[in-house]
């Protein structure tokens, strides 16, 4: 009885708990719809509307957020962009036939070996990489085989418009993305962050005049290759730089090594004549001579088992501007003397021959010159030999000789000239001095197919044997000629080289500078002045005759840097 | 209630049935009918075509279902319990089977004039199940570890099929019926705990096993603003539809979110945004507040019920209608990441509205049969 008692009391108790725990759920249930009807309350009364729209559209406006900036030339040319791709990637695991999907996938993406793809399918891996960077169409295509456990990562690939134009400049990243040579490498980290697009100094439309020139004269001389640099003399930027043969960032694994060499920054040249410009520079700055000084270059000279003679040899003695008119080897030597060791290292030295250059680029060579630097090295270095530098060295040093004496670091992102610190190498009397000279080659000397009517192109040829294995080859020649325009108020420094070009008929089996580069530099001129509004001028004009007179000495006129 | 007296005897006839039925009950579930008909009239841009007609149909073969099911004496269901739940499970195998062998991801059977979804169905068996289950177990007994092993099997096999579609919305629905059927069953409060801790414990593991698609709903969920034009579309769009109806609305058919097609699923899982869009802060509360009505009635029939069996089954299937209108809602209103559960009796579709009148008829079933003893094997007394 009493257990039948207990046992009605705990059904009792358990109905009681039972229904307890019933109207506790029902509380919460009752929470739960007061919780959504707050929230129905808060979005129909406080109404958040306009915020939202406003996100809606603005998502619209928005450009399209990419990983790396784009890189524009000086006005604004699209040199390298990010396109959206999408990357094929399968999960073996969820591939229930490797053979017959790695055989429809080949029939949409042909350029896949049907083994290697059929063989990653059937790894048992979780993730394999089947293609990168797929068009819109091929991902159109592999979406509708419908096909579980192929997949598409969100990518993006670098795009480089111009192609093998600025490959060298520009450089290239690889499939992630990184920057691997260039100024996609040097400036990688700025590229990645920047929300603006970069913009280079160089110009596009100067660039490609400059190649063209360029592959011309290397196809006419049958040149295994060349290159060409135009500087802008106040501000240091490069406004064009083409090496050749070049490559198509687009396409940089198909590239050759020796594509992919730059030969403007990262080669280093022994380039002759085209060093007198600083030897006389140096001469006149440091007043051991002057344009009426005269030397002897009747006879070569002999330094123990070396020669110096002269290409054209005049055997006579020659006053200054008659050894850089006539490029006397002798004269030249006998100058360098003069002026002694010490202070030709010296000027060198300040004109950046001898260190790193400063511009942007990973692919960059350092100067070769003598560890000890002993009276023949002196002489020979005075005409550019006994001293590798690149072209870039080269132009950067020559701009400062002509632009009042101020040497600026030579760039290629595109910046105010004003800002730029230059360092006074020379004074402005001996940078007008120079001018006169480079004209004067140009005008009656060795570099006559540089002149571009109307521009006043100053400049100095050089002609350099090259070296191979310690000795000089006499038929590989490194020719170039480097010049300046307008002469009377420089603008841009075009230097123009051509590697082991071959004489011709046409040159009189020549291969110089004077005969190969020196065109190069003509056309050039010719071609971009227009572009940077420089008119011809009219070179009889007697202020111009003035300007560049070798004999109208000291310097008068109203040109205050020739006051000094 | 007076009317009602006297229904306790086991025995009683078609007529006492249909006159004894709570009408009201079936009122109210028609009244929100036809609130979805009137919605999808206006989601068609004022056509019963393509589908108010059709649900119309289905609504009107539901309720003649529903009838019959709430008219069959309880022990007969308590009885079925277990085949239904088996047949159910061996519904839900077989469409994960076809889907694997087949077309990818598929969800349903086509049985010809209608496709049915096993997994909403299987939400009804489960509660079937468990509530025969925890009939059959003394209250003492209930909260003995090893008698819980059966029951949470009964849940975990659905669930882990649902899961595999993948479905992480009825997976999550399954989960809680079940948990609301060991509440009510008398398991012991520190079970709820101990399991609570656990599966808090367990998130940073089943994060690893979510596809990409149900992590982006969670990140969109968090903050929808992030990818407006991408995954955070759906929720952004219904928001902006809930707030541009403001307190009365812009009228019937005048909703502008919903009828120049700037919200998506507007028939089917979003419809309440389209409904608050066109009535307001005014027909959205109005609503909720007919469900309310809906699942008080329900949770008054589990109180009122004698027998353990209903009260577990009227409970259980009520927690099941409101965890629909609870998810649905709040998934609209992004309280809620965007699972695919519709708003029962509006939504267009077929088996949820199936299922969830049969839910009606057994929870109507246990008033009928609410003073019904029955034994612990499914006799009468």
């Amino acid at each position: 009885m009493s257990d039948r008692i207990a046992f009605e009391s705990t059904k009792k108790q358990a109905i009681e708990t039972a229904r307890t725990r019933l109207l506790v759920g029902g509380s919460l249930m009752a929470a739960a719809f007061f919780v959504v009807g707050v929230r129905l309350f808060d979005l129909a009364v406080f109404n958040e509307n306009e915020d939202l729209r406003r996100a809606a559209s603005r998502e619209i406006a928005r450009p399209t957020p990419m990983a790396r900036a784009d890189i524009v030339d000086r006005n604004g040319v699209l040199l390298a962009t990010s396109l959206k791709t999408a990357s094929l990637f399968a999960d073996p695991r969820k591939i229930a036939d490797p053979a017959d999907t790695a055989h429809r996938l080949i029939e949409i993406l042909p350029d896949l070996s049907e083994e290697v793809v059929a063989a990653r399918l059937g790894s048992g891996k979780s993730f394999v990489w089947l293609r990168r960077n797929l068009t819109p169409r091929q991902q159109f295509e592999v979406n509708r085989l419908g096909i579980p456990g192929l997949e598409f990562e969100k990518e993006e690939r670098r795009v480089y418009p111009h192609g093998r134009l600025a490959g060298h400049i520009v450089g290239f990243t690889n499939v992630d993305n990184v920057g691997l040579s260039g100024i996609e490498k040097s400036m990688d980290a700025a590229i990645a962050g920047a929300k603006t697009p970069l913009r280079l100094s160089i110009d596009i439309r100067v660039q490609q005049i400059l190649r063209q020139e360029l592959a011309g004269q290397i196809e006419k001389f049958k040149a295994i290759g060349g290159g060409g640099i135009v500087l802008d003399v106040e501000s240091g930027e490069v406004v064009a730089m083409v090496s050749l043969p070049d490559f198509d960032p687009n396409a940089a694994g198909q590239a050759g090594a020796d594509t992919r060499f730059n030969r403007m920054t990262l080669g280093v040249y022994e380039l002759g004549s085209v060093f007198k410009i600083f030897n006389h520079a140096i001469a006149l700055e440091t007043g051991v001579a002057t344009f009426a000084s005269r030397y002897d270059a009747t006879k070569p000279i002999r330094v123990a088992r070396f020669t110096i003679s002269d290409y054209h040899p005049k055997k006579s003695w020659l006053t200054v501007p008659e050894i850089f008119q006539h490029s006397s080897n002798i004269g030249s030597a006998k100058i360098a003397l003069d002026i002694g060791s010490d202070d030709q290292r010296k000027y060198l030295g300040h004109l950046g021959l001898l260190r790193r250059t400063s511009i942007e680029l990973p692919e960059q060579g350092l100067p070769m010159y003598p560890a000890r630097w002993r009276e023949i090295n002196t002489m020979t270095i005075s005409f550019g030999h006994g001293i590798a530098v690149s072209p870039l060295h080269l132009t950067s040093a020559v701009a400062a000789v002509v632009n009042g004496g101020i040497l600026r670091p030579a760039t290629l992102v595109e910046h105010d000239a004003k800002t730029t610190d230059g360092v006074q190498v020379f004074s402005a009397q001996t940078s007008d001095r120079m001018r006169r000279l480079l004209r004067l080659v140009v005008e009656t000397g060795t570099g006559r197919n540089a002149d571009a009517k109307g521009y006043l192109v100053g400049g100095k040829t050089g002609t350099a044997e090259k070296q191979v294995n310690g000795s000089y080859k006499r038929n590989a020649l490194i020719s170039s000629f480097v010049g300046v325009y307008p002469i009377t108020a420089p603008r841009f420094v075009v230097f123009a080289m051509l590697d082991e070009p071959k004489g011709i008929k046409e040159s009189y089996g020549y291969a110089t500078g004077g005969w190969t580069a020196a065109p190069v530099v003509q056309g050039v001129v010719a071609r971009m002045a227009p572009l940077f509004g420089i008119a011809p001028l009219d070179e009889t004009a007697p202020d111009i005759r003035h300007a560049i007179n070798i004999n109208a000495q000291p310097a008068i006129g109203n040109r205050s840097d020739a006051v000094n | 209630m007076a009317r009602l007296s006297g229904t306790g005897s086991a025995k009683l006839t078609f007529r006492q049935k249909l006159l004894h039925l709570n009408w009201e009950f079936v009122l109210l579930i028609v009244l929100t009918a036809s609130i979805g008909f009137a919605m999808l009239f206006s989601a068609a841009n004022g056509n019963f075509d393509p589908w108010a007609s059709r649900q119309f149909m289905r609504f009107a073969v539901g309720i003649l279902l529903m009838l019959a099911v709430a008219m069959t004496d309880i022990r007969i269901w308590l009885r079925a319990a277990y085949p239904v739940y088996g047949v159910c499970l061996a519904l839900l195998a077989a469409v994960e089977l076809m889907g694997s062998i087949g077309m990818g991801a598929q969800r349903w059977l086509d049985l010809g004039f209608f496709q049915l979804q096993p997994s909403e169905v299987m939400k009804v068996a489960v509660v079937l199940a468990l509530a025969r289950y925890f009939h059959g177990l003394d209250s003492e007994d209930a909260g003995r570890l090893t008698n819980l092993a059966i029951p949470l099997l009964l849940v975990a096999a659905p669930m882990a099929l649902v899961l595999r579609q993948p479905d992480l919305g009825t997976a999550g629905v399954v989960a809680m019926v079940g948990v609301t059927m060991f509440w009510i069953g008398g398991a012991r409060l520190w079970q709820f705990a101990t399991v609570a801790v656990a599966a808090a414990a367990a998130v940073p593991v089943g994060w690893q096993f979510l596809h990409s698609y149900q992590k982006q709903r969670i990140f969109t969920f968090l903050n929808p603003e992030s990818d407006p034009l991408g995954s955070g579309y759906h929720i952004l769009q219904s928001k902006i539809a809930l707030g541009s109806g403001g307190l009365f609305g812009k009228g019937f058919l005048e909703g502008t979110q919903s009828h120049l097609n700037f919200l998506p699923e507007k028939q089917t899982d979003f419809i309440f945004t389209m409904l608050a869009e066109e009535f307001g802060l005014v027909g959205g509360v109005g609503l909720i507040a007919l469900y309310g009505v809906l699942i008080a009635y329900g949770i008054y029939i589990a109180f009122r019920a004698r027998s353990h069996f209903a009260r577990l089954l009227a409970m259980g299937l009520t927690v099941n209608f409101f965890l629909y209108v609870f998810i649905n809602i709040a998934m609209v209103m992004g309280i809620l990441p965007v699972v695919g559960v519709p708003l029962p009796l509006i939504s267009y579709g077929g088996t949820a509205m199936l299922t969830v009148l049969i839910g009606f008829g057994l929870i109507m079933s246990c008033w009928l049969h609410r003073d019904t003893y029955i034994n612990k094997r499914g006799g009468a007394a």
